[in-house]
């Protein structure tokens, strides 16, 4: 009897699997055969909308993301803020178009050539940029691909919505937090208050 | 007052060149299917150029008929859609929300123009030709109908820069990726609701035709009759 | 432990592995620091320049930070840089003014095909199996200027060869320059089914070796003899600008446009009147319009014409050519004849021309010359229709010479190779494959590997033209003398190399007198120094200093000088040129049909096939994509039996293809008509073994005495051969029909 029940579970567990991988099937487009004896390490590959991976996939249905991902260099909203930095000193372009920039190694670097060089993290920076490398930060923020979202920050920023807003208040964030839920209620409660499109193509197009 | 999005197609000016149809492909990432799935009859192109012969040799005639989403303001693919995915925005436009879209086809199936496609499958682009895609459009995975938008990323850009310069577009501030490309100028787009917009004026001409206007789908594109050479007053 | 419990652990264990998936590739890759500073999401428009034909437009490219996967110092990674994202005109270019074609739009995907040559490789297999290996620029170069000098010591400077497609601009000048200097003889620029034969009947008849301009704009009637001006001719872009406004861009003015050939063309199927013509027969028609019109004083009777007097006959009425008897020669109704006359000389302006497959016959010069004759009596206005666009300098001159046929005899020892590929374009006849392999060393600049690249013993790769400095002086499309001009849009992507750059290292390796002739260290020190002297000269840049000036180049995408006033070409004394009749290839009795390779906007001649979007385009006459079709008449058919879709063999003396076949009203039922460019052998994913390459069965015939090919002057045989299951003709039939292979569906 409980040999029968585990391989029915057994079976319904490999069905559900399957669905699970059909759901990021790839079909190939055309032909694929490259003039053979050209190495393949650069352009390889293929670039698919589908999710790399099973578990992927069902993060991204299920909207999971971790809060608090840990970045590479132990960043610290609170001392820069407190330092009197505006945000767009490093988020250049959060007032003029969709993306906040995540500053480059060379931003950091433009202060802490000398501003406290001694520190384990600064010097890990320094090691980044004289290696030729950008630091790799972890994403923080981010709409489910499946939501087909395009959220534009310079509306909202002319508009005169504070980061905090969104982004929970960063003078008590050390790196980036997700503590705000940024689901798509949180969206129009705003918009309606505010009195500004809720028209679907407003932002998913 | 608020925009009312529409498009003129002149036919007299017209080359059937295709040039709206590749400008197209490259503006809204549309996936190139390859041999195998445009057999099956899966290849898409928002808008295409439809060829009509008349007649035999030594007079046969053709006549070219760009044709892509109507943008109907009775548009028989909206009530069919059982999620709203598909549905009518206040400038007019015929928008189809990618992420509500669960792929019944029921859209493609009452649409008489036959210009909604289906993605059966997840797009691939062979590294690196995806380094083209355009980040203003969404990249649609499988599952989700897809049809011309009317550019809308060019219209959301163009009003939101109106909006932070505190003022009002300006007709042929900015155009569809197909009128842009078009050498002739056969494709004109703009604001209906503007008297004085370029569109208004073209789509008001006694050249003026809907496709398939008989079926009641009130489309927001206007197709200018080709002219023949009695029609000039120097003939 | 249990056997149950076993598999209930291990099938536990198996599904957490595959739910807990590994760590993307991407992940793992390094972020190299960037090489510009961008802001994501917003974009920039730069300007360049379209390469992808003769016409010179001008572009401007979206540009938007994105991450790519690249090569750093031998180590892979990603990094944030420019991306090229869109392709528009130019609105300020005189040529194309905003707009652009559908080649032009696909040539985005050059910068980014995945059969790109990403690095310097040695060829380690046979010629033409496609076995490379990669190896370092320093490599390259150092095996490529150990070649060049050892042919210099030896004495051999003349053994040097060069062939490449025809360039305008500084490319073109660099090359001549670098060739002289070494004492090699000049390049050869190959490009099939060239416009040599108008050129030379443009110098005799109007004093310009050049492709004529149109401000159909103004235009109230125009015949178009052969010439495929919205599609592919000449200017595609400048002419449909002029097209659209010919129609319909005055008010109550609106011109007509008769066609006349014996296939109907993407433009053709725009005329008013398309008037079939039996191949190799315009000229005669075009003189016994001109009859009419001489005959019945219906134009001014210019008797210094030029263009008139190169025509046997013209001075006394051209008595040879009466309706009548050209309707004997042509199949076109005499009563058409005098009706044509009368129309084109009774409106406004009028204009003729002629380009594409009357040209590309035995007595194409004639044919040529005749058209310019009439075009010459009914556009005699004081701003005449067709124009020539004024030279830029001296150097500007483009040259057209597909003379590859002579290497057979004495082939180079050393071959550079750029951006040509004959042994796919060219007849069999040219004997191309069995000339390069008499050839010991072969090195390309090229950026794919294709039918003639794959002889290569050493590929050194440009940049993608998006990726490099770019200029070219238009030859045609607009009343100005342009220049269009422009930096990279983007960063190199891969570890590629300007070929201008790379010759002027080698120049100044080899020392002595190609050193002295290229002093420049980059292309674009050698650009601002050619084009400098456009300052002092009325045009669209205003500049106080040099500096300025080249700024300005830059960011306009060019130079353009003030319009100026058409100059009339000088009357000369030249010995007329009595009738000649087309001569084809194959007896009629043996072959029947007529062969009609024709150039198509999708695939060109060839060079464009390896593009997706270009492949999947659906050609706008016959809905196919992905396919070689031949067309033929349904008359034809029926007494075949051939149905829509069977597989058609199509044999002419050289030899015989297979080709699916488009039943088409719009041909002659003598004549079968195939586009060309399918049927690569070697050139990528998209284009290799699919289709056929109807120049393969091309017979050799020269046009006149020139070494200009008669592509259209083959006759061919049919017979059926297959059904649609071994054809696989694809049609595109809108959006969600799925019965693509019904023909009758479109």
């Amino acid at each position: 009897m409980r040999m029968l029940r585990a391989g029915r579970i057994g079976f319904l567990f490999l069905l559900a699997c399957a669905c699970v991988l059909a759901a990021v099937e790839i079909v190939h487009p055309g032909r694929a055969t490259r003039a053979s004896g050209l190495p393949e390490y650069v352009t390889s590959g293929v670039f698919t909308p589908a999710h790399p991976t099973a578990s992927a996939a069902l993060k991204d249905f299920l909207d999971l993301h971790p809060e608090h991902p840990v970045q590479p260099i132990a960043y610290t909203h609170t001392v820069h803020l407190a330092k009197g930095l505006p945000c767009t000193f490093c988020h250049v372009g959060v007032d003029q178009g969709p993306e906040a920039r995540i500053p480059g190694v060379k931003v950091c670097m433009s202060c802490h050539q000398t501003i406290a060089t001694d520190r384990p993290e600064i010097k890990k920076i320094a090691a980044y940029q004289a290696r030729g490398e950008e630091i790799p930060w972890v994403r923080v923020y981010n709409y489910s691909e499946s939501a087909h979202v395009r959220f534009n920050h310079a509306p909202h920023i002319r508009a005169g919505v504070d980061c905090a807003a969104c982004h929970s208040d960063l003078t008590k964030q050390t790196t980036a937090e997700r503590k705000v839920n940024l689901n798509m209620g949180y969206c129009l409660s705003c918009h309606t208050q505010k009195k500004v499109s809720i028209d679907c193509e407003t932002c998913h197009y | 007052m608020s925009h009312k999005w529409g498009l003129v197609v002149d036919l007299d000016r017209c080359t059937g060149c295709e040039a709206c149809v590749v400008a197209c492909h490259a503006e809204n990432n549309i996936p190139t299917a390859g041999e195998e799935q445009a057999a099956r009859g899966r290849a898409k192109h928002w808008i295409r150029v439809e060829r009509y012969w008349e007649g035999d040799f030594p007079n046969p005639r053709v006549r070219f008929q760009p044709v892509l989403c109507q943008q109907c303001d009775e548009a028989p693919c909206e009530p069919v859609c059982p999620t709203y995915a598909s549905y009518h925005t206040p400038e007019g436009l015929n928008s189809q929300v990618y992420n509500r879209c669960i792929g019944t086809r029921f859209c493609a199936n009452a649409c008489p123009y036959n210009v909604r496609f289906f993605n059966y499958y997840n797009p691939q682009w062979d590294k690196p030709l995806q380094l083209q895609l355009n980040p203003d459009v969404s990249v649609r995975t499988v599952g989700i109908m897809e049809k011309c938008t009317f550019c809308v990323q060019r219209i959301k850009a163009a009003e939101i820069q109106a909006e932070a310069d505190k003022r009002e577009l300006k007709d042929g501030e900015f155009t569809t990726a197909c009128a842009q490309s078009c050498a002739s100028s056969a494709l004109v787009f703009g604001d209906l609701n503007d008297p004085a917009s370029q569109v208004a004026r073209l789509a008001n001409s006694n050249r003026g035709t809907k496709l398939l206007g008989e079926l009641g789908t009130k489309p927001n594109v206007t197709y200018l009759e080709r002219g023949t050479w009695e029609d000039a007053t120097n003939g | 432990m249990e056997r149950r419990d076993f598999i209930k652990i291990s099938a536990i264990t198996g599904a957490v592995a595959t739910l807990g998936g590994c760590r993307s590739a991407e992940n793992q890759l390094i972020r190299f620091v960037p090489e510009e500073d961008l802001i994501p999401g917003l974009a920039t428009s730069k300007p360049s320049v379209c390469t992808l034909c003769s016409a010179g437009c001008g572009l401007l490219v979206r540009v938007m930070q994105g991450e790519a996967e690249v090569v750093r110092r031998g180590q892979q990674g990603l990094i944030k840089m420019g991306l090229a994202k869109k392709l528009e005109g130019n609105p300020q270019h005189p040529v194309n003014q905003g707009k652009l074609c559908a080649r032009g739009q696909a040539g985005l995907q050059v910068l980014y095909h995945p059969d790109r040559i990403t690095h310097p490789i040695q060829r380690t297999g046979p010629r033409g199996s496609n076995e490379f290996r990669e190896i370092s620029w320093d490599d390259a170069l150092k095996q490529l200027a150990v070649h060049l000098t050892t042919l210099k010591a030896s004495g051999s400077e003349k053994s040097l060869g060069f062939l490449s497609r025809p360039l305008s601009g500084q490319r073109h000048e660099l090359i001549e320059r670098f060739l002289k200097a070494y004492g090699a003889p000049p390049a050869i620029w190959y490009q099939p089914f060239d416009e040599a034969v108008l050129r030379e009947a443009n110098l005799r008849s109007f004093g310009h070796s050049q492709l004529p301009t149109f401000d159909l704009a103004r235009a109230d009637y125009l015949i178009a003899f052969g010439a495929d001006y919205l599609g592919t001719w000449n200017s595609p872009v400048a002419q449909s600008i002029g097209y659209g406004a010919m129609r319909q861009g005055r008010a109550g003015r609106r011109a007509k446009f008769v066609q006349v050939e014996s296939r109907m063309s993407q433009t053709g199927a725009n005329a008013d009147e398309w008037i079939p013509c039996r191949p190799g027969t315009e000229g005669v028609l075009a003189l016994g319009i001109a009859h009419v019109i001489l005959s019945e004083k219906l134009a001014p009777q210019n008797a210094e014409s030029r263009a008139g007097s190169l025509i046997a006959g013209w001075s006394r009425g051209l008595p040879d050519y009466t309706p009548e008897a050209v309707e004997k020669q042509t199949g076109v109704p005499a009563a058409t004849i005098k009706r044509l006359a009368h129309e084109m000389t009774k409106t406004g302006a009028a204009t003729a021309l002629i380009g594409g497959p009357p040209l590309a016959h035995s007595n194409g010069m004639f044919n040529a010359l005749a058209v310019n004759a009439l075009e010459s009596l009914i556009d005699q206005g004081p701003e005449p229709i067709r124009t020539f666009t004024p030279e830029l300098t001296e150097a500007s001159k483009v040259e057209n010479t597909s003379d590859i046929q002579s290497w057979s005899a004495l082939p180079p020892q050393l071959l550079l190779l750029y951006d040509a590929n004959p042994v796919f374009s060219a007849p069999p006849a040219w004997r191309v494959r069995e000339t390069l392999a008499k050839i010991p060393t072969i090195v390309s600049f090229g950026s794919f590997i294709d039918e003639t690249s794959a002889h290569a013993d050493l590929i050194l790769p440009d940049h993608a033209p998006l990726e490099s400095w770019l200029d070219s002086v238009p030859e045609s499309g607009s009343s100005r003398a342009v220049v269009s001009l422009a930096p990279p849009a983007v960063l190199p992507l891969h570890d590629t190399r300007p070929m201008p750059d790379v010759l002027l290292g080698l120049g100044h390796q080899l020392g002595g007198d190609v050193a002295k002739a290229l002093p420049w260290a980059t292309y674009d020190a050698m650009l601002r120094a050619a084009y400098l002297p456009l300052r002092g000269r009325a045009g669209s840049i205003d500049a106080k200093t040099d500096d300025d000036f080249w700024d300005a180049l830059q960011s306009q995408g060019g130079w353009w000088s003030a319009p100026s006033p058409a100059q009339p070409a000088a009357a000369q004394k030249q010995a007329p040129m009595a009738q000649t009749s087309p001569e084809f290839a194959g007896a009629a009795g043996e072959f029947p049909y007529h062969f009609l390779p024709y150039l198509s906007q999708s695939f060109g001649d060839g060079s464009v096939t390896h593009l997706p979007w270009l492949q999947e385009l659906p050609d706008v006459l016959t809905s196919a994509m992905w396919s070689s079709w031949v067309e033929i008449h349904p008359q034809t058919g029926a007494r075949l039996g051939i149905q829509p879709g069977d597989l058609v063999e199509i044999a002419s003396q050289q030899g015989s293809i297979r080709a699916a076949a488009v039943l088409s009203p719009g041909i002659a039922p003598d004549m079968v008509a195939m586009p060309v460019g399918q049927g690569h052998e070697n050139f990528g994913r998209f284009a290799s073994g699919r289709g056929t390459n109807p120049i393969s069965i091309l017979v050799q015939q020269g046009v006149g005495e020139s070494a200009a090919l008669a592509w259209a002057a083959t006759r061919v045989k049919l017979s059926r051969a297959g059904g649609p299951e071994q054809a696989k003709l694809l049609l595109f039939a809108g959006g969600m029909s799925g019965f693509p292979h019904e023909q009758e569906r479109r």
